[in-house]
């Protein structure tokens, strides 16, 4: 030990005496890393949580390829009016958009789909006619009158199109591929436009999946440039109620800035993307980082209290070899609920967020261990008001020792108390609803919001079910059996609750059926041959577009997709269609002429989001076994291990209950709360178990003795600790990201929880059972 | 005052050789007529391929057998289709009208249906059954509009060995440019045979949208007569060929091929 205790003494020596080039070189480490943060791209789109070799977004990926079908941007227009949109106006207006939007960079100018250039089908007297519903030159509010009959009588466009009570209408542009991580560009270009027509009688209204992603990357800029400030405001107040000097604030906040330039510099260098989750990353290191800090400097005050005599030197370094081993250990203890959610995420943001997140909490160790001596070391001793004499306590230290007496007075009321609060959470667990719901990364409030709910009221919906039909030949999808298949599976999809419409080529050739037959109701049917199928889309040729039919049959007539539209993207409501289709199919589509699968947005969110259960809960389990087994190692006792994880297990137990009762959801957001929760909060029973153990293994001291000292110095700065954590992951509260709000409240509470257990339960249960660990070697 | 001459020689000089060019090159307008000068025998009898790509380079093919003639000025196209077999017996028949004012009359014949139905007057900018080219472009083959555009003649260049002259067209009209769909055109056309060989063209909007090579262009039975046109639309990546073969001028063809009732019995 003494040995031990030499080697320890002859490092941070070794660091003091060479602090101007540490500080050199940690100045040059930040800066060479940190340069890289502006090169950082965004990537706010669903299809970012999932690996880009899945095999489900590969195959959706594929379908999209096929049919040219992209995330939209969805412009809706309303005129709630007697006619609607059905009038000389409107109409103008719609084509007038439509040729504007076309000349925003990022539009494909050949994918938009709107009242304007969609054809209409008729029948005539001996033939059909396939011609625009109108043309701008001959627009009159009469022939808006007809387009208004044109639409009742073509099924197809009624609620795609055009709502069903006709006061809205949208016009869908496609974006191209290479503008996937600039759609927000597109979406700013495309606001500026809706902006023109702010004081036409029409309301206009952008939404749509690529709307979503592009109004998301603006949303969290302007989130991140509020929450970071401020978490690094708020524990600077933390910091100077504690410490009340200038260095006591300034170091461990240089030790943020190295933790979370570091981390973002390496996600950046590494050509990481920035998802919206990234987002609460910058946050949550500010508040962990500074932890670091805190004990660091408590202890150093503490130590010029005590020895008012020593140097500069003697005082770092004897700051630092009674704390090197705790800050080590809960740090590695945060790092492991990182890597757990790392470990335990098939998601590449999460898997990304516990990778970066655990770099930046070795990082400020490794700068707590070498740049804050260094850093203290260009400065003289200095005495802080907080920490008076040996003797003297102030107010914080004083409230924590009468917690101390409490608990020595109150052992088993404690432990009952934490009993039930396990048995609450427990039944609180099996309660958990599993749900996400992208539109709801925004505050209600946001115009995006009420966009949304809009279209998706007023007309089919905006999440989108693709169904890819494959079959084995050219021209197999004319088989009139095929036809009737996909038609039987759009009748019977179409009856699942929240599915509008659906779009497909079966639709079509029922309308042209009904146009060669004098546009008779009865005739809306699939015509009865192979051949017929294939003649009609000739005759169709003959006054459409070669490339009018691209999004739903491919060239060969073999392949095919089927567009359902849902009003919601919730999971659960999505994850009931998509059980249902899969069922569906299994039943009716066994054979080998056509097969059916799922993709599209709806397939694919529905998939990912259902591992987000099993991840939580795996990365929750990592995160305690690893953390049992540092505790462990490092107290070099299984019973120490299994004692300091108690409160993190309470603590997550507890916030089960607490998002039952809140009937907050395990999202995408607040899935990652328990893993970092374990990590972080198992620092309070890290150091209540090592101080324990020094004071009454060690030291030698009665237990009353040793609970008193532990209280009034390890228990203050753990008060303050906890503040920097719980207010810093408070400040996520502030965020307008309602994900990370949530994620926020819920490990702050689940740290004030730890907090509390490890400073009564965890003594309660000490006292009570006096285990062998912390005693006396005889 | 120096400046000033210099640049006054150079108008000048630069006047010249628009006026020299003017000078050898003939009008757009003139080469536009000679177009209809051209022999195309009163009726033709052909096999005619067509070809058809999608950007994603799937392919249709459709066989037809095509039969054309000449009622004066009145233009009659008849296609019969013979592959693939769900189309087989399909037939298309048009009477391109000279006059403009003249809506042309289409009919299909859908043999699954056994009807024959009538295709509402397309616009002249329409695609023609799914190719590239539009009934205008159908109507014309080799020939260039003379009464569609103002056409200036840029240049000479050689295509495959042959001298072409350049012209370029505008629209005479705003109704023009969107009734065919083009607000420009630069068309090559072979100075001995007056046969259009190339045309680029651009949609109303200015956007780079089309290119037609007509080649192969070989002497049957004393007509000088295309084999291929290949087109591709630059904006939709959609490509089509058009592949003639088995020609025939000689065999005159009875009015009775064009009517409504030789579509239902076939070729």
């Amino acid at each position: 030990m003494k040995n031990q205790q030499n080697r320890e003494t002859t490092f941070f020596n070794k660091v003091t005496s060479n602090y101007k080039v540490i500080l050199v070189l940690s100045a040059l480490l930040l800066i060479s890393v940190a340069v890289f943060i502006p090169k950082m791209t965004k990537d706010t789109r669903m299809d970012a949580f999932l690996p880009k070799d899945d095999a489900v977004l590969v195959f959706r990926n594929q379908v999209k390829e096929t049919f040219g079908l992209k995330d939209p941007m969805v412009i809706a227009i309303v005129n709630e009016n007697k006619d609607g949109i059905f009038n000389k106006k409107t109409l103008q207006l719609v084509y007038e958009l439509g040729e504007k939007i076309k000349n925003i960079p990022g539009i494909d100018p050949d994918q938009i789909t709107s009242l304007a250039t969609e054809n209409n089908i008729v029948g005539t007297d001996e033939g059909i006619l396939v011609d625009l519903f109108y043309e701008i030159d001959e627009l009159t509010d009469e022939k808006a009158k007809e387009v208004k009959l044109a639409i009742n009588n073509f099924e197809l466009y009624q609620g795609s199109l055009v709502s069903k009570d006709g006061t809205t209408t949208l016009i869908v542009a496609e974006m191209l591929d290479s503008y996937d991580r600039k759609q927000h560009e597109v979406y700013n270009n495309l606001v500026e436009l809706l902006e023109e027509y702010k004081s036409y009688d029409e309301d206009l209204y952008l939404a749509g999946e690529g709307a979503i992603s592009g109004y998301l990357v603006k949303y969290i800029d302007e989130d991140a440039m509020k929450t970071n400030p401020f978490a690094a405001l708020i524990i600077s107040i933390i910091l100077i109620i504690g410490y009340r000097t200038v260095r006591g604030v300034v170091l461990p906040n240089l030790m943020v800035l190295a933790s979370v330039g570091i981390a973002l510099g390496a996600m950046a260098a590494f050509g990481v993307d920035f998802f919206v989750i990234t987002n609460g990353l910058p946050v949550v290191l500010i508040a962990i980082a500074v932890a670091d800090g805190i004990h660091v400097l408590g202890e150093y005050y503490e130590t010029v209290a005590k020895y008012p005599k020593f140097s500069q030197k003697e005082l770092v370094v004897h700051t630092m070899v009674k704390m090197w081993r705790p800050i080590t250990i809960t740090s590695l203890t945060t790092v492991s609920g990182f890597i757990a959610i790392a470990a335990s995420s098939y998601m590449p943001p999460m898997t990304y967020f516990g990778i970066f997140g655990a770099l930046g909490v070795t990082v400020a160790l490794v700068y707590a261990l070498f740049m804050l001596p260094s850093a203290l070391m260009l400065l003289k001793p200095q005495k802080s008001k907080a920490f008076k004499s040996n003797q003297e306590i102030d107010w914080f230290g004083k409230r924590m020792e009468i917690l101390g007496k409490v608990v020595i007075k109150h052992p088993k009321t404690i432990v009952i108390l934490a009993i039930i609060i396990v048995g609450l959470g427990i039944n609180g667990a099996s309660k958990l609803i599993i749900n996400e719901n992208r539109i709801k990364s925004f505050q209600s409030e946001e115009p995006i919001v009420a966009a949304d709910n809009i279209i998706n009221s007023k007309t089919d919906g905006t999440a989108y079910l693709d169904i890819f039909i494959e079959t084995p030949k050219n021209e197999d999808i004319f088989k009139i059996e095929n036809l009737q298949k996909m038609e039987a599976m759009q009748t019977y999809i179409e009856t699942l609750p929240h599915v509008k419409g659906s779009t497909s080529i079966v639709d079509f050739l029922k309308k042209m059926n009904q146009s060669l037959n004098e546009n008779k109701e009865e005739a809306y049917k699939l015509p009865e041959t192979k051949d017929l199928a294939a003649q009609y889309l000739l005759l169709y040729s003959a006054s459409g577009d070669p490339t009018d039919f691209d999004n739903y049959v491919d060239y060969d007539y073999r392949l095919a997709n089927i567009r359902f539209r849902m009003e919601t993207a919730e999971y659960l409501k999505e994850k009931y269609v998509i059980d249902k289709t899969n069922e569906y199919i299994a039943k009716h589509f066994t054979g080998a002429s056509i097969k059916a699968t799922p993709s599209g947005k709806v397939t694919v969110d529905t998939y990912w989001i259902n591992r987000l259960g099993y991840n939580h809960f795996l990365g929750a389990g990592i995160a305690l076994f690893v953390v049992f087994i540092v505790a462990a190692l490092s107290f070099r006792s299984l019973v120490a291990g299994a004692l300091t994880i108690i409160p993190v297990l309470i603590s997550v137990l507890f916030i089960y209950t607490v998002m039952g009762l809140m009937g907050i959801w395990l999202a995408v957001g607040t899935s990652m709360f328990a893993a970092i929760a374990i990590g972080v909060g198992v620092d309070f029973a890290v150091h209540t178990v090592d101080r324990l153990k020094y004071l009454l293994k060690e030291k030698g001291l009665p237990i009353q003795e040793a609970y008193q000292e532990f209280y009034k110095s390890a228990g203050r700065a753990l008060l303050f600790n906890f503040l920097a954590l719980a207010l810093g992951f408070g400040v996520l509260m502030t965020s307008s990201v309602p994900p990370l709000n949530q994620f926020g409240f819920l490990v702050a509470i689940a740290v004030m929880v730890s907090f509390i257990g490890s400073l009564t339960l965890l003594p309660a249960i000490i006292y009570l059972t006096n285990p062998k660990f912390l005693r006396v070697k005889k | 005052m120096k400046n000033y001459i210099t640049i006054g020689v150079l108008a000048i000089s630069l006047l010249n050789v628009t006026n020299s060019n003017a000078q050898t090159l003939p009008t757009g307008q003139s080469i536009a007529d000679k177009t209809y000068t051209k022999d195309d025998g009163i009726s033709v009898k052909r096999k005619l391929v067509m070809e058809l790509k999608d950007k994603r380079g799937k392919t249709r093919v459709r066989e037809t057998i095509s039969l054309r003639k000449y009622f004066d000025e009145e233009k009659r196209l008849a296609i019969f289709y013979l592959t693939p077999s769900s189309v087989k017996g399909t037939a298309f028949l048009t009477f391109d009208y000279p006059e403009a004012s003249k809506d042309d009359d289409q009919w299909l014949y859908l043999p699954a249906l056994r009807k024959t139905r009538r295709i509402s007057a397309a616009n002249r900018g329409d695609y023609f059954l799914g190719t590239d080219l539009t009934y205008e472009d159908i109507k014309l083959e080799t020939r260039i509009s003379r009464e569609d555009y103002n056409y200036k003649t840029i240049g000479k260049e050689t295509i495959d060995g042959n001298e072409c002259f350049i012209i370029e067209g505008t629209p005479k009209t705003k109704a023009i440019a969107k009734e065919l769909g083009y607000g420009k055109v630069k068309l090559w056309v072979d100075s001995k045979l007056w046969m259009l060989r190339k045309a680029d063209s651009w949609d109303v909007a200015g956007n780079y949208l089309k290119t037609v090579v007509i080649s192969d262009i070989r002497e049957v039975q004393g007509i000088w007569t295309y084999h291929t046109i290949e087109v591709k639309n630059h904006k939709t990546s959609h490509e089509t060929k058009f592949i003639a073969s088995d020609i025939d001028y000689e065999t005159v063809l009875g009015d009775h091929y064009f009517t409504k009732e030789a579509l239902i019995n076939g070729i």
